[in-house]
């Protein structure tokens, strides 16, 4: 049977034509992109109340950019206290790869309303195409404490939680509060308990948790996103936990560790010396025959 | 040089085609270029966008690119194992066309890697491959596999060539001078004397041998590269001689529609006669019966196995909304097309053999993207990211250019390089005459050595 070249190349066209080739947008195409077009940030404001006495402030910034809610770094964020007519500076803040900000405010800058209320602000005044955005919280004075016990083999920790807002320290009943221990990344929960009439709550903590090389670990206690008083930490470092090594081990066997395996090492250079050798010897008859070429003819 | 009669004849009816580089072949020439520009323009646009270009993304991280390396790599098998194979076992018939083989492979082994030179993103990072290799990373073991193939392959080509080099010094060919000065420095003074003989029938025996197990290697570490991730069709103890088979079985379809293509232009139907395509069509047959048992072992034990994420990919090759089309012609026109047209003696005629092998070859491509791709959409942990371009890959128009510049580029060396040497080995044809005397001697008295023509 005989096929011209022409059908040959008409089938090889026919078949290699994909019909998917325009199964896809052309992502390499700019989009318009509108120069009036603003973008409004939203910002996640949250205080957080610590057992010396300070306040954290705590900003997360981001925007909707092309449909997905995006991080904004490097934004100036200012911290203030108090209504608008009489806000006082607390501070700025730039927001760091996260779009996240925090300014610490010690004791003295707190200054409460007539309720007994800190009233904080966070306001981020606009740059480029980002419009100006500001949030409010408002929460009681709060402390909570947190007391280490240990009975026996039995680790506990007590926690206290009190309200500050009328000048005195009175306990807070009927409230659930969480105890973690900071691990690599994020606390770790270890258990909750409720407050009773005395503001008071008892957790028990596992005695085998890793600490560092001497066992410390840092315990906290908290109160989250109440509607009172926000978010309340108080942090207690205690040597219970485990003592972990950070000598550096040997690795176990994986696709990081720093060398290959000896046997990996032997049937490589095995191989390799095997074929090259070969070339060497194929390059070195070459050689040889060039050499040999007669003098007569040549 | 001299030549006996059948030599010269061979000689004196390819002289032309490496004397004139004729219209055709100018078409030719300018039909792969105009390919091969947009491939260029395609690859800047994808330097100077990045990736964003293609359709590959964080989830399907390879696509057209890497289905284009590995089967080039595969079909450079024509050369390497057919030729390897034929000249060990000293096959008689296999002498008109091992050139085409070796040139396959030399080609492909060229063009093969540079899909994944495309598929990279960061090209200013390339040389970080050579100055930190890790050992223990099967990427570095290609690496390293590939390039030294690729200079195996070229040696085991530039050997069977030394002859005709000669042959070319000697023949007062009406070509460039330049072109005579390479002849002559490519033929290393080779005057045919029995030392000089030896050297190169040394060479090319130690290098059929090495050549085989070197291209097995080359391709099982290829196969590695996805065996050794624990990914759902991939994470396979028999990757390795699946695509050593599946190798070998494209590289002797593209040789034998190649010596298809060229004994009608060049009009070698002496030299290339229906015997060889008949032959190569009995490999061919075994290789898919072996090839098809492979890929019913490797599917079956996957959906016997009912494994979560395997019976994901596996759901996705066997649905018709999905890629069950594709999967389906792979298997019909990659394993039971070639098997039906050589097992009837009807159709096992050269041109039907070279159809068979066409849709194979094709098959075959296809079937390294359904290795890729599927597996890839089935990834182990959730996506975070849902938009359908990066759950679904669909190859963008920038890949498709570069697929075909680098199908035009193969098409294109090809070409010149048929028209630096002849496609029909000329040194490796004894006189028919002496042939027979030398037989009749090595009959009369066997202690006679008999040196090889």
């Amino acid at each position: 049977m005989h096929l011209s070249l022409s059908n040959l190349l008409g089938l090889m066209i026919l078949f290699w034509v994909p019909s998917r080739i325009i199964a896809q947008t052309d992502t390499s195409a700019k989009p318009e992109v509108k120069e009036t077009t603003t973008y409004a940030p939203l910002i996640t404001f949250v205080s957080i109340q610590k057992n010396d006495n300070s306040v954290d402030l705590k900003t997360s910034v981001k925007a909707k950019i092309n449909g997905t809610l995006t991080s904004l770094p490097g934004l100036r964020i200012e911290f203030t206290i108090g209504a608008d007519s009489i806000a006082k500076k607390l501070g700025e803040a730039i927001t760091d790869s996260k779009g996240v900000a925090i300014l610490n405010c010690k004791p003295d800058q707190l200054t409460a309303d007539a309720e007994g209320k800190l009233n904080f602000n966070a306001s981020f005044a606009g740059k480029d195409s980002l419009e100006a955005a500001k949030e409010i919280v408002a929460v009681k004075r709060a402390r909570l404490e947190i007391t280490p016990v240990k009975e026996d083999s039995l680790l506990t920790v007590k926690i206290k939680l009190v309200d500050l807002s009328t000048g005195a320290e009175t306990p807070v009943p009927e409230t659930d509060l969480g105890v973690f221990v900071n691990r690599m990344f994020s606390a770790l929960k270890l258990g909750e308990g409720k407050t009773d009439e005395t503001g008071e709550a008892s957790v028990e903590i596992p005695n085998n948790l890793p600490g560092d090389a001497k066992g410390n670990i840092t315990l906290l206690a908290r109160l989250d996103d109440n509607e009172v008083y926000g978010n309340l930490e108080a942090a207690v470092t205690q040597q219970w936990g485990v003592p972990v090594s950070d000598e550096v081990k040997k690795l176990p066997r994986a696709l990081w560790s720093p060398y290959p395996p000896m046997w990996m090492l032997i049937t490589f250079v095995i191989l390799m010396s095997a074929v090259w050798g070969h070339y060497i010897v194929i390059i070195v008859q070459l050689f040889r025959l060039r050499k040999e070429e007669p003098k007569t003819t040549s | 040089m001299e030549l006996n009669s059948f030599q010269q004849t061979a000689f004196e009816h390819q002289r032309p085609t490496i004397e004139k580089f004729g219209r055709k072949s100018w078409m030719w020439t300018i039909f792969f270029l105009v390919w091969i520009i947009l491939g260029g323009y395609a690859l800047y646009l994808q330097v100077a966008e990045g990736h964003i270009v293609t359709g590959m993304r964080d989830n399907v991280v390879w696509g057209l690119y890497i289905a284009n390396f590995i089967f080039f790599i595969g079909i450079s098998y024509a050369g390497a194992v057919i030729s390897g194979i034929l000249h060990i076992l000293n096959v008689e018939w296999r002498k008109p066309i091992i050139r085409i083989a070796e040139m396959i492979t030399v080609i492909a082994t060229i063009i093969g890697p540079v899909f994944i030179l495309l598929c990279v993103g960061r090209f200013d990072r390339l040389h970080h491959l050579i100055l930190y290799p890790r050992l223990q990373s099967p990427i570095t073991w290609d690496v390293l596999a590939i390039s030294t193939y690729f200079t195996g392959s070229v040696i085991f080509l530039y050997l069977a060539l030394i002859k005709d080099f000669a042959i070319y010094r000697d023949a007062n060919l009406n070509v460039p001078k330049w072109r005579k000065k390479i002849y002559k420095a490519l033929a290393i003074g080779y005057r045919g004397t029995p030392s000089q003989k030896k050297h190169i029938s040394v060479s090319m025996n130690l290098m059929a041998i090495i050549i085989i197990p070197l291209a097995i290697i080359v391709h099982s570490v290829l196969s590695w590269i996805f065996g050794m991730t624990l990914r759902p069709g991939w994470h396979s103890t028999i990757f390795g001689p699946y695509f050593v088979l599946a190798a070998i079985y494209s590289g002797t379809g593209v040789l034998i529609m190649a010596m298809w293509v060229y004994r009608r232009m060049y009009k070698l139907y002496d030299y290339i006669n229906d015997k060889h395509f008949i032959y190569l069509g009995y490999i061919m047959l075994v290789l898919a019966a072996g090839y098809g048992y492979f890929t019913f072992s490797e599917y079956l034990t996957d959906w016997f196995g009912s494994e979560k994420w395997n019976s994901e990919v596996i759901h996705k090759l066997f649905s018709f909304s999905e890629y069950g089309w594709w999967f389906l012609f792979a298997n019909v026109a990659g394993i039971v097309l070639p098997i039906f047209i050589v097992a009837f003696p009807k159709t096992r005629k050269p041109g039907w053999i070279a159809i068979a092998s066409f849709f194979m070859v094709i098959a075959l491509w296809v079937k390294r993207y359904l290795i890729i791709v599927p597996t890839l959409e089935s990834p182990l942990l959730p996506m975070q990211d849902t938009r359908l371009e990066y759950v679904k890959y669909s190859p963008t128009w920038v890949e498709w250019a570069l697929t075909f510049a680098g199908i035009a580029t193969f098409f294109l060396f090809f070409t010149l390089m048929s028209k630096f040497v002849t496609i029909i080995p000329i040194s490796e044809f004894a006189d028919k005459e002496k042939a027979k005397e030398k037989v009749a001697e090595k009959v009369i008295n066997p202690e006679s050595k008999v040196i090889p023509a």
